[in-house]
């Protein structure tokens, strides 16, 4: 919200520059997110005296004035027709800017020169009023800068954020102003027996001091018929808590004064006539929202009644904004008996507003409750700076001292007479009484805050105190509504205190060996193997698009979606990392040939009614020449799909490394339907003793040309809570091969879709223990026959190999690859 | 007497060694004509065995070390051959070719921050922490004492998903705070967490914001837990962070779970706090926020009412990052521009 300055000034008696108060609110108070000079410039703009005034002789609308400056004497042309001779003007001299950016230059109009410019209100930037020239005090010195004779002051905005705690009563100039008095040490003065309206308009009035209007109004009725309203505030579900109507006639409507206006527009308000805006101003100064009824167009059959009631289904009603509402029974209104007259606490209706031919008024100072007027403006989408109030839960004791004060602003600006008033409140707010525990202040804050002082701070903020034993009785003001508990007061003494003298002190605390996050630390060493891999990490959304889920053949899983995503594009949230990996894939292939990334984060199902989320590892390879190319792409030839090959490769890597045995893992084929996001010729599950912990693949070629990504991608997924589990065996230790060992190459051709781990399971199953490793070396596929070639090694633990021995294995290796197989073996 | 001719061999071989030309051919015919199998030294042990016990011993041995001391000037004069054969001149290499180089990976720079600042928690006795990133209504809001209706629910703009678990819907968690609650029901005081993780805001993306963050908090609950321990840890940990000495300032700020509620700032690390662009001249740069538990958050994890006192403080990982490389857009985090990851 928007403050000035020069109002928080007035309130609060401060003498502080804006700098040190901003300082100082920063420090004890709230945030102030920004300042910002308003400065009033009339450079060039003096107080002139009208001699003469004759017709022009060309024009009819225009006149030739000869205006007295001071030191010189000047002939203007001016279209107004409301100037005087002996008035006394702004006069804009030759080459001054005025402040809505016209610039007075010489000029000859219509064959008459003119040396300046006489001014309206609008054309120096006050306001809209185009209606004739400013004629100022008679007083003002001829001469002089005008600035001073416009009852305009420079000022300093303060943009504050308010936050919850401090809505209730922040939100309003008096707010602030009391946290500046408290902070300068001194006892705010403010109620509204002691109003103090600017001085401008002060007059004789200056010492006058106003109670509670004794006048009962004779011709306004008020009932309140929410039924639970009677039983008390907010906090209890009324709807209403309390409602004040106060009837003012002869109500002259017209334009606020110059100050109010400056007022309202410092705090972002445009000003519109003196009724409306005494509603503004006593709201932004007092944090209590106020509306005004045309009272003529609420009669209802000759009587004046406000009746506050729930609308019913599908009511309809049209706002100030000309906005057509429908509403239900949850919303109230306020209604003349019959007509819905507004929605309360959130905007008035079109029918009953202010306008120029407005005689009587009917003002309202009520209290709504908060969790009802959020609900009612959240569903209908209307957002006001009364709603804004009202949904913070304020104070409903602070009807009364506004009503007061919008009685006298509109007997000074409006020449209104007040008829009487009448308060509906059935239950009356009381102070809260809070049991302060003395000890538990120093301990909570960690300082010894002496008693003395924690009793002046709570007094300064309007907080009584009385002393029983170590504890203390806290009777807070009903317009503190955060304050409720000890922890609430201790901030309050805390930060008035100044936290900034609280000592930095090592916890007390006992340490205890804290319990390492096995998933998490686990997770963190495989980025650091991934990185030692050579892949780089990437931070992806956990959303994607509909056509993303589709493009990439998730559309068959359950998605959770977002109630209102940032946009489309992110409705989804994510069940497989792999689409936003294609989007970076395809991104990066604009700078990159080759690429190596990964990502670690977590993908989310829905479940029936809980929410299953997985952690997983997505590693993903593009290299430089792999292009997808379908008539290449041969049966068990690893030339033709490198990409798979490398990466199956970096997997195998990464699974020793987190100490999973060679032995116990597998790659089993999948069967995939030909649209699954995954190669259905190029896929296999990653087994482990078994157990899946994930896929490997490439990426369908389908699925890459709807990304337009040109090079084959593979993808490994991994689960890495399972793969935890698994790598969690300790290693054991085998002995190194003492004796010298043998190596054997084989190679062999098969013509059928004989697989590679056939034939290594089954040279393994014939060598039996002597056989300590089959590696492939060379794979190649030629004229419809795949060729193998493997190192075969032998040992034994305890002793030197004979050649004749191995010769006698390699023999019955062949014989079984040959039976077993039908493979052809190259001699 | 053989003893006599032994060391008249050995004065000869030493003689005629410095005399050659050194080659390996030389060295080989020397060692030949003085230890093979015709040379004279053969000769001589061959004599030994008739000659008493006491002389046998005497004598082999000396002829025997007279022979090793042979092989091992011939040797280290071979080895000098072979090293003046060595001219590093004839095997120079323009060392400005470039390298081979091995593919290096690289963390996003989320990553480098938050290992860092894990260890040193952990090394302050931390554990670390997490939970679900789809929350439900009870530990993302009321738990947290914001309860349904409340205008701190507007805080933050939270991600709502198109699924309810019990009344309320459930979202993506607009804070790591959300864990609190999830390890306290399980945990009992004293207690000292770290929660790192991804949390969502629904806010509109621009260079200091992004709807997907990363969050960082700490939690201590005990007995005798204030608002000085909290300022004194946040003063060790960036002044750990920053490798520089770091004082924190709290100013008063709200929060539904705690109470009471700080915004906190450290001294500039740019200026140390004297004031220069990076802290607009102001000498503190704000980080995060903080506070001490709301007791109602102790009785929502089921713990009694002010038995114990914690704080809380968090801040985001991204804004750290940003200090520390002096990145100017928060987007590239979340960007996957490998031009961006490939510079950490």
């Amino acid at each position: 919200m928007k403050y000035s300055y020069n109002w928080l000034k007035e309130l609060s008696d401060t003498k502080l520059s804006p700098e040190k108060a901003r300082e100082l609110l920063t420090m004890h108070s709230l945030e102030i997110e920004g300042m910002e000079e308003k400065k009033w410039n009339f450079d060039g703009v003096v107080v002139g005296k009208i001699l003469e005034i004759k017709k022009h002789p060309n024009a009819d609308k225009l006149q030739l004035t000869k205006v007295d400056i001071g030191n010189d004497k000047l002939d203007i042309v001016c279209g107004a027709k409301n100037i005087a001779v002996e008035d006394k003007v702004p006069v804009a001299l030759v080459e001054t800017k005025l402040p809505n950016g016209i610039e007075i230059k010489e000029a000859e109009i219509r064959g008459e020169k003119s040396f300046g410019m006489l001014c309206a209100l609008d054309e120096l930037g006050l306001g809209t009023d185009h209606s004739g020239i400013y004629i100022l005090d008679s007083k003002a010195k001829i001469g002089e800068p005008a600035k001073k004779y416009l009852g305009v002051e420079d000022d300093t905005i303060f943009e504050i954020k308010v936050l919850p705690d401090r809505a209730h009563d922040a939100t309003s100039h008096v707010g602030v102003a009391r946290e500046i008095s408290v902070l300068e040490n001194r006892n705010f003065e403010y109620d509204f027996d002691g109003l103090k309206l600017p001085a401008s308009t002060r007059g004789d009035d200056r010492s006058s001091t106003r109670g509670w209007p004794s006048k009962k109004s004779k011709k306004l009725t008020v009932k309140i018929e929410d039924k639970k309203s009677a039983q008390g505030g907010s906090a209890s579900g009324g709807l209403c808590s309390r409602y004040i109507g106060a009837v003012m006639e002869d109500v002259e409507i017209k334009d606020s004064p110059s100050w109010m206006k400056q007022r309202l527009e410092a705090s972002g308000i445009r000003p519109i006539n003196n009724v409306v805006d005494a509603t503004n101003y006593v709201m932004l100064e007092l944090g209590q929202p106020l509306h005004a009824f045309d009272a003529e167009k609420i009669s209802n059959k000759n009587k004046l009644q406000i009746i506050v009631r729930k609308a019913k289904d599908k009511e309809k009603l049209v706002l100030l904004d000309e906005s057509i509402l429908e509403l239900n029974n949850s919303d109230l209104l306020i209604t003349n008996g019959e007509t819905p007259l507004a929605l309360a606490g959130i905007m008035g209706g079109k029918d009953s507003g202010i306008n120029e031919n407005t005689k009587t008024i009917i003002l309202e100072a009520a209290n709504f409750n908060a969790v009802n007027i959020r609900r009612s403006r959240t569903r209908l989408g209307v957002k006001t700076e009364s709603s804004d109030r009202f949904e913070k839960d304020i104070d409903p004791n602070l009807a009364e001292k506004a009503i007061v004060r919008i009685i006298e602003v509109l007997e000074h600006t409006a020449d209104a007479k007040l008829e009487g008033v009448i308060d509906v409140y059935p239950n009356k707010i009381k102070p809260c009484k809070i049991k302060l525990d003395l000890e538990y202040v120093d301990n909570l804050l960690g300082e010894n805050i002496p008693k003395k002082e924690v009793i002046k701070i709570l007094n300064l903020l309007g907080i009584k105190t009385s002393l029983s034993g170590n504890k203390l009785i806290a009777e807070t003001p009903t317009c503190r509504v955060d304050l409720k508990t000890q922890e609430d007061l201790i901030e309050e003494i805390g930060r008035i205190w100044g936290y900034e003298k609280i000592e930095p002190r090592p916890l007390t605390e006992p340490v205890i060996p804290a319990k390492i996050n096995e998933i998490l630390s686990f997770e963190r060493k495989l980025g650091e193997i991934a990185v030692g891999f050579g892949f780089d990490e990437m931070y992806n959304y956990s959303f994607y698009s509909e056509i993303d889920a589709k493009n990439c053949a998730l559309d068959g899983i359950k998605h959770f979606e977002l109630s209102s995503p940032m946009n489309p594009d992110q409705k989804y949230v994510r069940v497989s990392l792999v689409p936003n990996i294609l989007k970076n894939i395809k991104t990066n292939l604009k700078n990159f040939e080759s690429l190596n990334i990964f990502e670690i984060g977590k993908v989310y199902y829905p479940n029936n009614n809980a929410v299953e989320e997985k952690r997983m590892l997505v590693m993903a390879q593009v290299l430089e020449k792999d292009p997808v190319n379908f008539a290449e792409a041969k049966h068990g030839a690893s030339k033709n799909a490198e990409t798979f090959y490398n990466l199956k490769g970096t997997v195998e890597n990464l699974l020793e490394k987190i100490s999973v045995d060679e032995n116990s893992i597998s790659f089993n084929e999948v069967k995939l339907p030909k649209n699954h996001l995954a190669h259905a010729g190029r896929s296999a599950e990653i087994l482990i003793d078994g157990e899946k912990i994930g896929m490997i693949g490439e990426i369908n070629p389908i699925v890459l040309g709807k990304y337009k990504i040109g090079k084959r991608v593979a993808i490994c997924e991994l689960d890495t809570e399972k793969l935890l589990k698994i790598s969690q065996k300790e290693i054991v230790f085998k002995s190194l091969q003492k004796f010298p060992t043998i190596t054997r190459d084989i190679s062999m051709l098969a013509k059928g879709e004989t697989k590679a781990i056939e034939i290594q399971k089954l040279i393994k199953k014939i060598g039996g223990s002597l056989v300590l490793s089959v590696s492939m070396f060379d794979v190649f596929f030629k004229d419809g026959v795949t060729s193998f070639a493997y190192h075969i090694e032998f040992g034994a633990p305890e002793r030197t190999l004979e050649n004749k021995e191995v010769d006698e294995v390699m023999e019955k290796i062949v014989v079984g690859l040959e039976k077993e197989l039908g493979l052809e073996i190259r001699k | 007497m053989l003893k006599e001719k032994i060391e008249n061999l050995k004065k000869q071989f030493l003689a005629e060694i410095e005399k050659i030309r050194p080659s390996d051919e030389a060295l080989f015919e020397l060692e030949k004509k003085y230890t093979g199998r015709k040379s004279e030294f053969i000769g001589i042990l061959k004599s030994l065995k008739d000659l008493s016990q006491e002389e046998k011993k005497q004598i082999g041995e000396l002829a025997n070390n007279t022979k090793n001391q042979i092989w091992e000037i011939i040797k280290n004069k071979r080895q000098e051959i072979s090293e003046n054969s060595f001219d590093a001149e004839k095997e120079k290499i323009d060392v400005t070719i470039p390298g081979k180089k091995k593919s290096v990976g690289h963390f996003n720079p989320i990553s480098l921050v938050r290992r860092d600042i894990e260890d040193i928690f952990v090394s302050m006795g931390y554990e670390i922490a997490d939970g679900p990133e789809v929350e439900t209504g009870w530990y993302n809001f009321d738990a947290l004492n914001i309860p349904k209706d409340h205008p701190a629910r507007d805080m933050q703009d939270t991600f709502f998903l198109d699924a309810e678990a019990g009344e309320e819907k459930l979202s993506m968690r607009s804070q790591t705070s959300a864990v609190q609650a999830r390890y306290m029901e399980k945990n009992k005081p004293p207690l000292r967490i770290i929660v790192p993780g991804k949390c969502y805001r629904r806010e509109a993306t621009d260079t200091t914001h992004d709807h997907t963050f990363y969050q960082f908090e700490a939690l201590i609950v005990g007995e005798n837990v204030n608002v000085g321990n909290l300022k004194f840890t946040a003063q060790e940990f960036f002044s750990a962070f920053f490798k520089q000495n770091v004082t924190v300032r709290l100013r008063p700020s709200y929060f539904p779970f705690v109470e009471p509620g700080f915004e906190f700032d450290i001294s500039c690390t740019v200026c140390g706090g004297k004031g220069c662009r990076a802290c607009k001249g102001g000498g503190w740069l704000e980080i995060g926020g903080a506070g001490m538990v709301n007791q109602n958050v102790f009785v929502s994890a089921g713990y009694p009412r002010n038995k114990y006192q914690g704080f809380a403080w968090g801040f985001g990982l991204e804004r750290l990052a940003m200090m520390r490389y002096k990145i100017d857009d928060v987007r590239l985090f979340h960007g996957g521009d490998l031009r961006f990851v490939k510079q950490f």
